[in-house]
Formats: structure tokens, C-alpha cells, sequence
């Protein structure tokens, strides 16, 4: 006999499943029922295109462009966060005076909200007035009065839309990387230096393979977020670079094409579904690892 | 001998890494400060000429500052309340869930809800919204982010409660208890920490949202954040106050954050390193 009842679990389970039902599952139903539909602007009224809307989505560079960019986005970000968040991680690692409060200050930018990440560096990446280019003309990269127009071109404002990215998650990777090390067994590392192991030898043969779930773990997580990315592209560069999240904001918002944004919003949920589920397989599966 | 300058180098360089990765915040702060005019002056300097408080007065005039603050913390504590309570039960009933396949597919589920990117949804939400007829209302913020932060909640605390062993359960109901007394009286004192992790953690994500409100609110209702993000656009470019805005608002959370940290980044890892 179970004496934690099926009917009092049923009613600690479905109050919040209830809440989840009417504000997750039915608007991804309703959602997917939309996108076989085009709505008249005006009246509203809804014809059945099929798939006309998906169709749309991958011959059409108003999908296109953005799922490129994201892409962009999403790799070059997450390579660099993984490399400076794992230097970062490897010079925090080691104890002196003052070490946990170093660390607990490197933290402040993740508490730092996206949007105002985006405001600070629009303000630095300004042409005229932005401190970047001051910098640049003072180490004498920049001559005179010689601007770089980082926001107004369509390569740089994506640069500088990553940088903002860069900066406010490098302290998420290295927090990852940081429990990753502390947590591999000291004797190895000794006994790799009685052998002899160079700082190398001992970072690429020990420490890597042994935080290597870490990293794998914190870089699908970065994906994920930085696939999701909206607040900073919003506010620093949103006339010159469009990503997924802001292309079906501004579809469904400014130009009120409900059946296409929902299109789009089907197939990104799509990806982010199949990719939780081939790459996230130790976070819902702990006996694959994880643990 | 060797030692000490080995460790006196690793000091220095990493107060050095600390000062450039805080740099952009602490340009903000230095550009709070400027008078007005000084932050749109050429060639541009780190720090103020002079310590002026006129952005700050300048973004006081320019929007009722208190409200929209008043609009973003009461939406954030009241759904991280509904989220924390209602995800704390369905985790507990998850949890406890009669058979393992049962647990896992809710699981999956829960764990593919929390990833769900929020733009994409936002087109079925906003006629939700709409149809409810609670568009720009508080009302509207609360019920959005609690459904929002619900899987998360429920995905934080599972782990909590499988780690108690369901005999603590068992002995409690033979003792005479009820359901609900056991949860109560057994089971929540032991996942206190949790349950403050997933708190803390929630409260953050809602403050610092920006795209919901942007979404569901427009006058009456509006956020902090969607109200500072105005002060740049096609009609405005007030630099110098919205720096100050976003001094005052990121500060105190970064003080508070230094001394909740512990459960700000178990929030932040939670689920991929145990």
C-alpha cells in the first residue's frame, strides 16, 4: 500500500499543472493551429494556407537572415564565452588573499539585467560620444577624427551585439568552469607534476577530460540562452540586425501577420524541443551521467 | 621564495581581469554622474569632470521613477510567490509520482517548457492577454510570469525532493499525519533551501525582464525596464539620464545579489552540476 495517496498527489500536481496547461500548452496549440492560417490584417478573418506559412519561412530571406544571424550569433558568442570564461576560470581558481571576493565581484554582470547590458554598451559603442573609439584613438588605431560607425553597419552592429553578450555571460561559463575544477581530486594533479607534466601537459590530459561533462553541459546551456537571445539585439541594434526572436516579435507585433510569426515561433520551438532532447540527455536522463 | 611571486603575480593579474570585466559597469556608474552635458562631450573622459546628480534629477522629471519601479517589484514578488508555491507542489507530486516512466516523461515535459524561448510564445500570450481583457494591468504581468517560471521552480526542487527518502514520508503518515500535514510539517522544513534558491532566483528573472512587459503593458502597468528603454529611440536620446536610471536599479540588486549569491547561481547551474 502506497500512503502517499494518488488523489492527494494528483492535487499537489495540478494547480500549477493547470497554470502551465493554460499559459504554455495552449497558446504552442494554439499556436500551431495559427500557423496553417493567414490573417486579413484588418478584419481578422482567417483563410487556411496549409503549409504555405512554413514554405514562406525557408524560401523567404525575412526568416533567412535572421536564423543566419542567430546562428552567427549563437557560435561566436559561445566560442569566445567558453574560451574566456575557461582563462578566467583557470586564474580564479587559485586561492590568495581576497580570491572568494575577486570572484564574488566577478560575478556582478550576471546580475545585471539584459536590457541594461544592451543600453550601457549602445552608449559605449557610440561613434561620436562612445568611450570604444576613444579608447582606440588614444592607443592611435584611430587617427584624428576617423569614427567607426559600430551600430550603423550591418557586420560591426553584429560584433557589437555579441561583445554585449560576451560580457554579461563570460561569468556564467567561468562559475561552471570553476566548480569543474575545484571539484578534480588534487593527487592527480600532484602526481602528474612529481611525473613532470608541464602546465599544459597536466591542463590538456587531466584537467580538461575530467570537467569535459561540465563543459559540454554549460556550453549547451549558453546555446540555448544565447539562441534565445532578444533584449540586447532590441535595444542596441535592432534596425540594422534582425535574430529569430526579434523577427517574430516585430512580425507578429508592428506588422500583425499572426499566421507567419506563428510559423516562425513552430519551427524554433522545434529546434530548441530536438535539441534539449539529443543534447540535454544527462539533465532528464541522470542515469546517462550526469550525477 | 618562488611561491610568493607566483602567488603575488596571480593576485595581480587577476584584480587586473576584475577591473577590465567590470569596466563597462563602471562606466555606467561614472556616467550616472556626469552633468548633462559632459556625457556628449568630445574627447570622451572615464571619469566626470565634476560630480553632478543632474541626470538623476533630470530622469525624475522625465518619468514617475517610483511607479514603474512600484509596477516591476510588486509583478515580480507576487508571481515568484504563486510560482514557488504551486511548483513546490507539483514537484512534490511529481517526485512522488507512481512509477518511474510516469516521472521522467513529466520531467522531460517540465525540462522543455523551461527551455522554451518566451518570444516565441508571445504571439499566442498577447491574445491571450487581450482576451482576458487584462492587457497593460499588473494583473496580466503576475499570471504571465508565474506560468513562466513554474517549470523552472518544479525543475529546481524535483532534485530537492528526490533526495529524501520517501520512507521521512511513510514514518510521518503512520505517525497519523495527513497528506498535507506531512508535507507541511516534514517534508517543506527540509527543502527549506530550495525553496529559497527557486525564490530568490524567480524574483531575479522577473525583474529583469524585459520582453513580457514590453509585450503585455503599456501605460498603466509598465515596467522599469520597458521604461528606460525608451529614453534612447527614434524620438529621444537622453544618455545621461537613463545611465541613471539603470544605476539606481541594477545597484541595489547587485549589493543584495553579493549576499544571496549562493542561491542566485544554484538558480543559475541548477541541473547540471550537483
Amino acid at each position: 500500500m502506497r500512503l502517499v495517496s494518488r488523489k492527494t498527489l494528483l492535487l499537489f500536481f495540478l494547480p500549477g499543472a493547470i497554470f502551465m496547461a493554460m499559459f504554455l500548452i495552449y497558446p504552442i496549440v494554439k499556436m500551431a493551429m495559427d500557423s496553417f492560417f493567414e490573417f486579413d490584417i484588418y478584419t481578422n478573418e482567417k483563410l487556411f494556407i496549409g503549409f504555405d506559412n512554413y514554405i514562406k519561412a525557408f524560401t523567404d530571406e525575412s526568416f533567412l537572415i535572421p536564423l543566419k544571424n542567430t546562428l552567427i550569433y549563437v557560435v561566436v558568442a559561445v566560442t569566445f564565452e567558453t574560451i574566456i570564461g575557461m582563462a578566467l576560470a583557470l586564474v580564479l581558481v587559485q586561492d590568495f588573499p581576497g580570491s572568494k571576493l575577486v570572484r564574488s565581484l566577478m560575478l556582478a554582470p550576471l546580475m545585471v539585467a539584459p536590457l541594461i547590458s544592451g543600453l550601457t554598451w549602445r552608449l559605449m559603442f557610440n561613434s561620436n560620444f562612445g568611450i570604444i573609439n576613444q579608447i582606440l584613438r588614444n592607443l592611435g588605431i584611430l587617427q584624428g577624427t576617423d569614427t567607426i560607425t559600430w551600430l550603423a553597419d550591418k557586420k560591426l552592429a553584429l560584433s557589437a551585439a555579441i561583445v554585449a553578450d560576451i560580457w554579461l555571460t563570460v561569468p556564467f561559463m567561468m562559475l561552471m568552469f570553476l566548480a569543474g575544477l575545484q571539484s578534480i581530486d588534487e593527487s592527480m594533479l600532484e602526481a602528474a607534476k612529481l611525473d613532470g607534466a608541464n602546465f599544459f601537459q597536466s591542463l590538456f590530459y587531466i584537467k580538461f577530460p575530467a570537467i569535459m561533462p561540465v563543459i559540454l553541459t554549460a556550453i549547451s546551456i549558453r546555446m540555448i540562452d544565447a539562441a534565445r537571445t532578444f533584449d540586447i539585439i532590441y535595444v542596441m541594434v535592432d534596425e540594422q540586425v534582425t535574430v529569430i526572436s526579434t523577427v517574430i516579435y516585430k512580425t507578429l507585433v508592428r506588422y500583425n501577420h499572426t499566421g507567419y510569426a506563428s510559423a516562425m515561433a513552430m519551427i524554433f520551438i522545434l529546434f530548441f524541443v530536438i535539441f534539449t532532447l539529443v543534447f540535454l540527455q544527462d539533465m532528464w536522463r541522470p542515469s546517462k551521467g550526469g550525477k | 621564495m618562488k611561491n610568493n611571486v607566483k602567488r603575488n603575480l596571480v593576485i595581480v593579474l587577476a584584480v587586473f581581469l576584475l577591473g577590465f570585466w567590470l569596466f563597462p559597469y563602471l562606466y555606467l556608474i561614472s556616467s550616472a554622474f556626469k552633468p548633462g552635458q559632459e556625457v556628449f562631450s568630445t574627447p570622451v573622459k572615464f571619469f566626470p569632470k565634476k560630480l553632478s546628480l543632474e541626470s538623476f534629477s533630470t530622469m525624475f522629471e522625465r518619468m514617475p521613477f517610483f511607479k514603474y519601479i512600484f509596477n516591476s517589484l510588486s509583478a515580480a514578488l507576487l508571481s515568484t510567490f504563486i510560482a514557488v508555491f504551486l511548483g513546490a507542489l507539483s514537484a512534490y507530486a511529481i517526485a512522488r509520482a507512481t512509477g518511474k516512466k510516469l516521472t521522467m516523461l513529466l520531467l522531460v515535459i517540465v525540462l522543455m517548457m523551461k527551455m522554451i524561448p518566451i518570444s516565441s510564445i508571445a504571439v499566442p500570450i498577447y491574445e491571450i492577454v487581450m482576451d482576458l481583457g487584462i492587457y497593460d494591468t499588473r494583473l496580466a504581468l503576475v499570471i504571465v510570469y508565474a506560468a513562466l517560471n513554474i517549470p523552472f521552480v518544479i525543475w529546481m526542487m524535483i532534485s530537492f525532493y528526490s533526495s529524501i527518502p520517501i520512507s521521512i514520508d511513510e514514518a510521518a503518515a503512520i505517525d497519523g499525519a495527513s497528506n498535507f500535514a506531512t508535507f507541511r510539517k516534514v517534508i517543506l522544513p527540509i527543502v527549506m533551501p530550495g525553496i529559497s534558491s527557486a525564490a530568490i532566483f524567480t524574483l531575479f528573472l522577473s525583474l529583469n525582464d524585459f520582453l513580457i512587459a514590453l509585450l503585455l503593458t503599456s501605460v498603466e502597468a509598465k515596467t522599469f525596464t520597458v521604461a528606460i528603454s525608451e529614453f534612447v529611440n527614434s524620438y529621444n536620446y537622453d544618455l545621461g539620464p537613463m545611465m541613471a536610471g539603470a544605476f539606481l536599479y541594477t545597484f541595489p540588486i547587485i549589493l543584495i545579489s553579493l549576499f544571496a549569491q549562493k542561491y542566485i547561481v544554484s538558480g543559475m547551474t541548477s541541473g547540471s552540476i550537483k
